[in-house]
């Protein structure tokens, strides 16, 4: 084995002394066998210096990934909300196919009903209160009128002949935060005159 | 074994400007930092982690008027030590397959050159896996473009024991890969 072969990484590297570089440089131009094995050392720390660049582009590329499936989630869980906000939309509004004959005011009892709904149907309505601004420009507390009214018929509630006909109620709820219903109020009306009145 | 290796002395004598020159040392080191901690098994976070503290401490120590030659080996002194303290993500670049990780080094010229390219680099993994902590450490950090005697004060070795260990590194690579 050749004396120089122990220094010629330190060479490569610019380790040596500066004597010693010459030396080595000089040798290098007669020894064929170190002149191999530079070659040789040259590539392994190529390779080993891509094995880094390798480790790093994975590194990066794993970052990356651990991002996708998060966002994916975030999506799914978006449009999830905004399909169930849309369905539940569309699953109350139906039911309230003319407000004006079905909500009335809970100051004003017998209102005239234009259309002609079936008899045992119980329909709902969620009313919609508009904040009411003061003088001031504050903000007032909305009004305490009913949050759902129930259209109930009259024979479905009482024995035959205990109320008289073309008479039906109105059911007054307020619901709970909760969902449950806190109040209930029975307003009756004439589903005779109602049915009767002209058409706005 | 000191030939035409920089002493690295930087103008820290002005400590009042001292948060410039951590400043400009971060610039020019936090890369090479990342690149050896990742590549001692770090994920990226953790290699963040490791190197925002380093350079904290790096500060402390300038501030308390700490030795201020051969700071670069100082730096990665210390965040080799906190990759150390690490010890489930530090053994963990060596203890998972990189065969997938080397898609960018591998010739697809053609169908034979690739086969060859991935048969190379299964053998360079093994090789690599194969070295001792101190070679492969070495190695790491002269690929950060260390010099022997920063890597000696970064891993506490003598600059010539670095010198044989990159030299028993080197050849262990190349007789394994038959470079």
């Amino acid at each position: 084995m050749c004396k120089y072969s122990t220094k010629l990484i330190a060479w490569l590297d610019r380790e040596l002394e500066q004597e010693q570089m010459a030396d080595m440089e000089q040798h290098l131009r007669e020894c064929g066998e170190c002149r191999v094995n530079i070659a040789k050392y040259e590539g392994a720390s190529q390779l080993f210096h891509d094995y880094c660049n390798a480790v790093m582009t994975a590194e990066t590329g794993r970052d990356r990934r651990r991002w996708i499936p998060l966002l994916s989630a975030a999506a799914a869980i978006l449009v999830l909300v905004a399909t169930t906000a849309v369905v539940l939309r569309n699953r109350v509004q139906p039911l309230s196919p003319s407000p004006a004959a079905i909500v009335q005011p809970a100051q004003s009892p017998l209102v005239p009903e234009p259309a002609t709904p079936p008899a045992n149907a119980m329909r709902l309505r969620r009313a919609r209160a508009k904040p009411v601004r003061s003088q001031a420009g504050n903000w007032l507390p909305l009004p305490p009128q009913p949050a759902v009214e129930v259209a109930i018929p009259a024979d479905s509630m009482f024995p035959p002949g205990a109320v008289p006909e073309g008479v039906s109620f109105i059911a007054d709820v307020n619901f709970a935060s909760d969902g449950s219903a806190r109040q209930m109020r029975l307003r009756p009306r004439l589903t005779a005159i109602e049915r009767s009145a002209p058409q706005p | 074994m000191t030939g035409e290796s920089v002493q690295v002395t930087l103008p820290f004598s002005c400590l009042a400007s001292g948060a410039r020159e951590v400043t400009a040392l971060y610039r020019e080191l936090r890369e090479p930092l990342l690149r050896y901690l990742v590549c001692l098994g770090l994920s990226k976070d953790e290699a963040q982690d490791v190197v925002q503290d380093a350079f904290l401490s790096l500060h402390r120590h300038l501030t308390a008027g700490g030795a201020q030659n051969n700071i670069r080996g100082w730096l990665f002194r210390v965040a080799h030590n906190q990759a150390r303290n690490r010890q489930g993500s530090y053994h963990r670049r060596f203890a998972e397959p990189l065969d997938p990780h080397f898609a960018p080094m591998v010739d697809e010229s053609t169908p034979e050159r690739m086969v060859l390219e991935k048969e190379k680099l299964h053998r360079l993994e093994k090789a690599i896996a194969a070295l001792t902590d101190s070679e492969r450490e070495c190695l790491l950090l002269r690929a950060t473009g260390l010099r022997y005697r920063e890597i000696g004060e970064a891993l506490g070795m003598a600059t010539s024991t670095v010198g044989d260990t990159v030299e028993r590194a080197i050849r262990k690579i190349s007789e394994k890969l038959d470079v």
